[in-house]
């Protein structure tokens, strides 16, 4: 795919076919009663990666992080850190660490018996506790609060506490489940950004798993998009956002407007289908369409230009319709044009002066127009 | 809220405390009654306090009723936090359905046939009633409601604590012991609690199973009873009140104390 989204990574070991596995989950499958949770799933995560796993719920990403912490042995298929097996290996003998959604601070302890309870456990001399768990609250920033129970403390103080205490150890992988779930909206935004300092800072491969597909595009270094217990792609947040392999991930991370017809002429640098309505589609991917068969066309929002007069270019899409919502947010406006057909159609537009006449009002006719490269080909 | 009485108010709460309370303000009254005669007043005297503390039997059934009933609350807590766990715990295996209900039963069965039944198997395994069995009988029937009172502790206790124990390389048991007890601490002292106050009070039970030379407090009472009641009983009885009034209003009172602190701490933090 080359350079999609606008940012440069030097950092991109799933790029190497020589690069080394860290965690790898071989045909994992793992059945709760009658329910499948985890489906002959496959997946390589890489050394000091910040991986996220994304799904709504029920779609089976706790599952899978809850068996490598070893809270859940897989039905079938194995799981390997750095190539070796995890079978029979229980909870407290992984060298894996977990944050819990709810934290599990243990209530009847202070802060600083929290962070060390992990150390105690490995018999570490207690001045080396002593100066680990002080690295540790500074780390946080956290300092002067040691002799806290969790109680005392706010709810992203908690957070901080928790985070202090999976990674006191020093342990290969850290497992966040939902780090950011129970903050409020600015707090989740500033966490974010400490979250991927700190992992910057230690060096270890982060493994998370939430339903919010800002903060997973945010945080990781890849996202694996999950649904019904099986992966439906595995990429950089720009190759999701850009490249979706299905209509589902499409659909799933952010906004998006779909054309569904039939192809009608295919050659290898691009396609024509016609959608509903008539409306002729020029793509510059052929993906894996065939003449004559169904495709869709996905283009995001924000590749929409919207006018009240014709696109003079005749390269570009472009079709008519009637202004039948206007949104303003700020630093965007959001428009629903409704096609003759009956099909709405959202465009975003930024608003990257302050004062400008608007061109558009309701009801009005507008044009909206797309180049060739600005949406996606999609057959599944 | 009304704040003002109404005279209904004033009624049922005046006729629902005389109720609950005539019989033991009455109990409280005579103890101090100079008569020998239980209903009969002949005016303010400490006399039966002193007699009751000179008579050897009463003594002895007090000390040997504080033994069974330390003993076994202390078994039972141990036995009963331990069903209670497995039974919460273990949420898969087969028959906990049927096991769970056999940790109810016990609580709603007559204490005449819980003491028949053990006093049949008592004799046929040919132990000599005394101590050691009427220490088994109070194990067996107060068990049950330690069971009960930490087994519904333990269904709000958030199991993610013990899934981070382990995470963080504490073993099953030492996750038990530094984790689970002092969390669940409260429930289970609690549940001691209940099961001292109920050995501490059986009479029917401890009838079957007790024997010579094992007399506890309620027996020794209700033996003298039989042949009148002395208001060396009362006496008695003030006691066992005052004592167990005295539990109670301590309890509540570290509770409400606890309650409040966390309240501050709580207000503190959200600041």
């Amino acid at each position: 795919m080359g350079s999609l989204g606008s940012i440069r990574r030097t950092f991109s070991p799933w790029t190497d076919p020589d690069a080394p596995a860290h965690i790898r989950f071989e045909n994992i499958t793992k059945n709760f009663g009658d329910f499948t949770a985890v489906n002959n799933l496959s997946l390589t995560i890489y050394e000091r990666e910040f991986f996220a796993l994304l799904g709504a719920s029920g779609c089976g990403k706790s599952t899978l992080l809850r068996m490598l912490a070893g809270f859940e042995d897989p039905t079938a298929g194995r799981i390997l850190l750095d190539g070796q097996d995890l079978a029979g290996i229980p909870p407290y003998r992984r060298p894996v660490n977990m944050m819990f959604q709810s934290y599990a601070l243990f209530p009847h302890m202070t802060v600083a018996q929290n962070i060390a309870f992990g150390l105690r456990q490995d018999r570490m001399p207690k001045a080396e506790i002593e100066k680990r768990v002080g690295e540790m609250l500074r780390l946080v920033k956290l300092e002067g609060y040691e002799k806290r129970k969790p109680h005392q403390l706010s709810g992203g103080q908690r957070q901080r506490v928790a985070l202090a205490r999976s990674v006191a150890k020093r342990p290969k992988v850290l497992l966040l489940d939902e780090p950011l779930g129970a903050l409020d909206k600015k707090l989740r935004e500033e966490t974010q950004f400490e979250l991927m300092d700190l992992q910057q800072d230690l060096g270890l491969t982060f493994v998370v798993v939430t339903h919010d597909q800002e903060e997973a595009m945010t945080m990781a270094d890849r996202i694996a998009v999950m649904n019904h217990g099986e992966i439906c792609q595995v990429a950089t947040p720009a190759e999701v956002y850009e490249a979706p392999a299905s209509r589902f991930v499409a659909d799933f991370i952010g906004n998006v407007n779909i054309f569904d017809g039939i192809v009608t002429d295919r050659d290898d640098t691009g396609i024509m289908m016609v959608a509903d309505g008539g409306f002729e589609i020029q793509a510059s991917n052929p993906g894996k369409t065939e003449k004559g068969h169904q495709a869709s066309f996905a283009i995001r929002p924000e590749k929409i230009r919207i006018s009240a007069e014709a696109p003079r270019s005749p390269d570009v899409n472009h079709i008519s319709g009637e202004v039948w919502d206007i949104a303003y947010l700020g630093d965007m406006t959001v428009f629903h044009v409704r096609l003759d057909s009956g099909k709405i159609i959202r465009a975003t537009t930024i608003n990257d002066a302050r004062t400008t006449e608007a061109a558009l009002t309701w009801e009005d006719r507008a044009w909206i127009s797309f180049s060739p490269d600005a949406g996606v080909v999609l057959t599944a | 809220m009304n704040s003002v009485w109404s005279r209904f108010n004033i009624v049922s709460v005046v006729l629902g405390f005389a109720f609950l309370y005539t019989p033991i303000v009455l109990l409280v009254i005579y103890s101090f009654n100079e008569s020998k005669l239980v209903t009969v007043w002949a005016g303010f005297s400490t006399k039966w306090y002193v007699e009751m503390l000179n008579n050897r039997g009463l003594l002895d059934a007090a000390w040997v009723t504080a033994q069974v009933a330390f003993l076994s609350a202390t078994v039972a807590t141990v036995l009963g936090t331990m069903a209670a766990v497995v039974l919460t715990r273990h949420m898969r295996f087969r028959g906990r359905v049927l096991f769970t209900g056999m940790i109810y039963a016990p609580l709603v069965m007559p204490d005449v046939i819980t003491g028949l039944s053990l006093l049949l198997l008592f004799v046929a395994m040919g132990l000599g009633r005394g101590f050691l069995t009427v220490t088994l009988a109070h194990i067996t029937f107060s068990m049950c409601f330690v069971a009960v009172v930490v087994q519904s502790r333990l269904l709000t206790f958030d199991r993610s604590l013990e899934e981070a124990a382990m995470d963080l390389g504490a073993p099953p048991l030492r996750t038990f012991l530094q984790i689970t007890l002092p969390v669940i601490l409260p429930a289970v002292v609690s549940g001691w609690m209940l099961a001292f106050t109920l050995s501490l009070d059986d009479l029917v039970i401890a009838s079957f199973a007790s024997g010579p030379g094992a007399t506890t407090l309620p027996m020794k009472i209700y033996s003298q009873v039989r042949l009148g009641v002395t208001p060396e009983i009362n006496a008695v009885c003030t006691i066992l009140i005052a004592i167990v009034t005295l539990g109670v209003i301590a309890a509540s009172l570290v509770n409400k104390r606890r309650e409040v602190q966390r309240l501050r701490d709580e207000q503190s933090a959200a600041r």
